[in-house]
């Protein structure tokens, strides 16, 4: 019983480690791999007044074999006018406007994988085929043969022609009013099956024509990931932009209003302040753009303040674009040209290349960069003398962000030691009373010859025993909770009923049963029992609490800047931390070993 | 004549209880040859134990308090590591409580002082368990735990246990003081067979019926040996 309750404190402390551990070390790997997501390897950047003629340093860093891809992008911030709610009195989103060349971006970035929307989503398409049905309802009737009138009637008619004959019906559709029939053609049209049905291949070809998007899915992908819709510049947001879109507890996504607000269907405005070359500002620019599609990065702040536009809109809306600066007297002579601009270029590496080895040969590109324009007669920012311009790698344009999340690690990996030294003071004090109950045994044991180091070795292995059992408990439970994350995390904050009465009936029964058995007035089963129900009635009404307080959201992603907890187990830390838990189980069992090794034989051979 | 097997020499041991300094032994000589059966006679609390435990190098005399004498030779000369060996290979303990493994079979516990250092190996061991439990009539019990067992049916396994390695010397510590009078006849029967096979014994009692079964008997009276 009492190795077990070792074997058990082991196991616990173990899996709590690791447990804590590999959320950690996956959170801060979701950091470092959401830069390859977001923005590649390295960025050059050079905010606000931009790097011109930048395509030339485009192609001065892709000609270096480090550089897989390089992308232009103009950034800046501005507001997003959304096309929510219904009314005039439309709300306004604080956003992050990336301008950005689709295709490059989409090489330097793993921009495509993160487009959320592959299909219309099915609720948004029954609503969108209403409208639609409803646009085009006289055109639509007036293809229509009389037999598909007949199959429309009996189809939205339900029973109540059930036994008519075609002849009986087709009086009917004479009598019917156009409205009428326009109205059953919209009732149907959230039912693809029976509509495909009703109006036949020319009059879907008829709404395929008007929507193209419902009936093929590509052209959603498409123009997600050329930033057009019907080859208009458009927009892609990010999917928490939209407060139309909700996160379910199962971590995927509805749309409000049944289906309504799928952000791809509308059109919003943005507007930014741009800034003269002197750094005021000058009148707002604006701009609308219909949604293409929606992006999830899985990192929150991104997937809540970002939208992706076409470079050349941004350059207009910040007045980065080409520009020419004519004579006032005489319009039609050109005094200057400034080339369009960008404020950042991001730069994905060659496979097998770190950040800091692409980071130098960046550098290098950009010197080549900087020569080319100086002999042209060009101005550019000048490497090491303009302050504003700088080529970082993700982790040190980020480092105000990851710094943190490594110190965090560490502050826990040291808190954590603390949990080692509860371990081994756990198990020196069962190891101590295991030895005070076979002090008996162990002066047995030397009658019969066996040597002091034979005792401290019996206790060692004991430890080792437990300890190496502990471990391997605590890695499959760590496993099983970290792999488990997200199922644990989804029933805290929607706790299930049943789990509360479970664990409330479960305290009954041991109560019932601790009173039923009392065995003579037995102390100890008596207080086991009533503790054992009173933890199990704890948790019980811990739970129902929880639920009626509407769950405990601990995963809150606006706190922790990604959508999703990680879940994998950190192995390498994993095997660490089990093989820490065996050292220190051994070494906690020396010091009773090293008690029991003293024990006078003949004290414990009268021990009785 | 040769040497006699065990030789106390002027043995003195005194106990501390608390404060009080309690002299058990107050110089001992005895003598013990190869092949006798000596029964120590005393009452409860004479030294006889203590007597027992010095005699098998689980104690030590007090300082300059005589000696113990193995083949000619002193205990108090041998090393920690020497001592264990001695005790492992040279005596054999009975005690009058059994003192077997809880947690063991019958047996395990008869193979155990052939798994220490110096003893006759785990093969060994088995082998002569097995022999020598059955020839105590226990082959039925072998993989019974002590405590489903009679006393004298422990008592015969601890004596097993005491002969798993061949001993010069069988020290029996009251070995039927827990039992009653046919059960312990039946162990002294056992104690006196293994005598007969040329197994020298030293047998403390507070029994003159049983010391009379020995060879010779030595009374223990405060502290000092007389011939009985």
């Amino acid at each position: 019983m009492i190795p077990f309750l070792a074997v058990f404190a082991v196991a616990l402390c173990v899996a709590l480690v690791i447990v804590v551990i590999s959320v950690m070390t996956g959170f801060l790997d979701m950091v470092r791999s959401s830069g390859k997501t977001l923005m590649g390897d390295v960025v050059v950047s050079y905010p606000i007044r931009g790097i011109p003629d930048y395509e030339r340093l485009v192609a001065a860093i892709t000609a270096k074999p480090e550089a897989a891809a390089a992308t232009p992008v103009v950034d800046t911030w501005g507001l997003l006018r959304m096309p929510y709610p219904a009314g005039d009195a439309k709300e306004s989103e604080q956003i992050q406007i990336w301008g950005i060349e689709p295709a490059s971006f989409a090489a330097v970035t793993g921009f495509a994988d993160t487009l959320k929307w592959k299909a219309v989503p099915e609720d948004t398409a029954a609503d969108m085929r209403w409208d639609l049905v409803r646009q085009h309802a006289s055109e639509l009737l007036d293809g229509m043969s009389e037999s598909q009138k007949v199959l429309l009637l009996r189809l939205t008619a339900r029973d109540e022609l059930d036994g008519a004959t075609d002849d009986v019906v087709r009086r009917i559709v004479a009598k019917e009013s156009p409205r009428d029939l326009q109205n059953r053609l919209g009732l149907l049209s959230f039912n693809l099956a029976d509509i495909t049905k009703v109006l036949g291949p020319e009059g879907i070809a008829v709404l395929a024509e008007a929507a193209p998007r419902l009936w093929n899915p590509d052209i959603v992908i498409s123009d997600g990931l050329t930033l057009k819709r019907n080859g208009r510049p458009a927009m892609v947001s990010g999917l928490h932009v939209s407060k139309a879109n909700l996160r379910t507890s199962t971590g995927d996504y509805a749309i409000s209003a049944g289906g309504h607000w799928w952000m791809p269907r509308f059109q919003g405005t943005l507007t930014t302040l741009p800034i003269d070359s002197r750094g005021g500002l000058l009148e707002p620019e604006s701009v609308i753009l219909p949604f293409a599609n929606e992006f999830s990065s899985g990192v929150y702040i991104i997937d809540q303040s970002r939208v992706m536009v076409p470079i050349e809109t941004v350059q207009r809306l910040t007045h980065l674009d080409a520009s020419e600066r004519v004579d006032p007297d005489d319009p039609t002579r050109v005094l200057s040209t400034t080339p369009a601009r960008a404020t950042m270029v991001l730069v994905r590496a060659t496979d097998g290349v770190d950040a800091e080895t692409l980071q130098a040969a960046v550098r290098a590109a950009y010197e080549e960069f900087e020569q080319a324009a100086d002999k042209a007669g060009r101005k550019v920012p000048l490497l090491g003398r303009d302050p504003g311009l700088g080529i970082l790698t993700w982790e040190q344009q980020n480092a105000s962000f990851i710094g943190p999340v490594e110190k965090e690690r560490e502050l826990m990996r040291t808190l954590f030691s603390i949990v080692y030294l509860v371990c081994g003071a756990l198990i020196v004090a069962i190891f101590w009373a295991i030895v005070y109950e076979k002090t008996r045994d162990i002066g047995i044991l030397r009658s019969i010859g066996a040597t002091r180091i034979g005792i401290v070795h019996i206790f060692l292995l004991y430890g080792l025993f437990v300890g190496t059992l502990g471990a391997l408990g605590g890695i499959g439970l760590g496993w099983l909770v970290t792999t488990n994350m997200e199922a644990i995390h989804e029933s805290m904050s929607d706790p299930p009923l049943w789990l509360g009465v479970a664990f409330l009936v479960a305290a009954a029964s041991m109560l019932l049963w601790t009173i039923w058995n009392r065995q003579n007035g037995k102390l100890l089963p008596m207080l086991l029992g009533v503790l054992g129900s009173l933890v199990l009635a704890g948790i019980g009404v811990g739970e129902l609490l929880i639920r009626s307080s509407g769950g405990i959201v601990l995963w809150d992603p606006a706190v922790y800047y990604f959508t999703e907890i990680p879940h994998t187990v950190d192995w390498t830390s994993a095997w660490i931390t089990a093989g820490g838990a065996v050292i220190c189980s051994v070494i906690a069992a020396a010091i009773p070993a090293a008690r029991a090794a003293d024990i006078d034989p003949v004290g414990a051979l009268r021990y009785e | 004549m040769s040497n006699p097997l065990l030789q106390t020499h002027e043995l003195c041991k005194t106990y501390r209880l608390g404060r009080v300094e309690v002299p058990v032994l107050k110089g001992c000589s005895m003598h013990v040859n190869s092949g006798e059966f000596l029964a120590v006679l005393g009452s409860s609390g004479s030294g006889k134990s203590t007597l027992l435990h010095l005699m098998g190098g689980l104690d030590r005399p007090d300082v300059g308090g005589g000696e113990i004498l193995h083949d000619g030779s002193s205990l108090a000369s041998r090393s920690a590591r020497q001592l264990d060996r001695y005790r492992a290979r040279t005596v054999g303990f009975v005690f009058q409580f059994y003192h077997l493994l809880p947690e063991l079979s019958v047996l395990e516990n008869a193979m155990l002082p052939g798994l220490v250092p110096g003893g006759v190996g785990a093969v060994e061991a088995r082998k002569r368990a097995h022999e020598l439990l059955g020839r105590f009539g226990l082959e039925h019990r072998l993989h019974h735990r002590p405590r489903e067992l009679s006393g004298g049916e422990r008592q015969r396994t601890a004596i097993a246990r005491a002969l798993a390695n061949n001993p010069d010397v069988l020290l029996a510590d009251e070995p039927t003081g827990n039992l009653d009078v046919q059960t312990g006849g039946e162990i002294l029967d056992l104690i006196q067979e293994a005598h007969q096979g040329g197994l020298t014994i030293v047998m403390v009692t507070h029994d003159q019926r049983i010391a009379d079964r020995a060879d010779r008997s030595v009374q223990l009276i405060d502290g000092r040996l007389q011939p009985s």
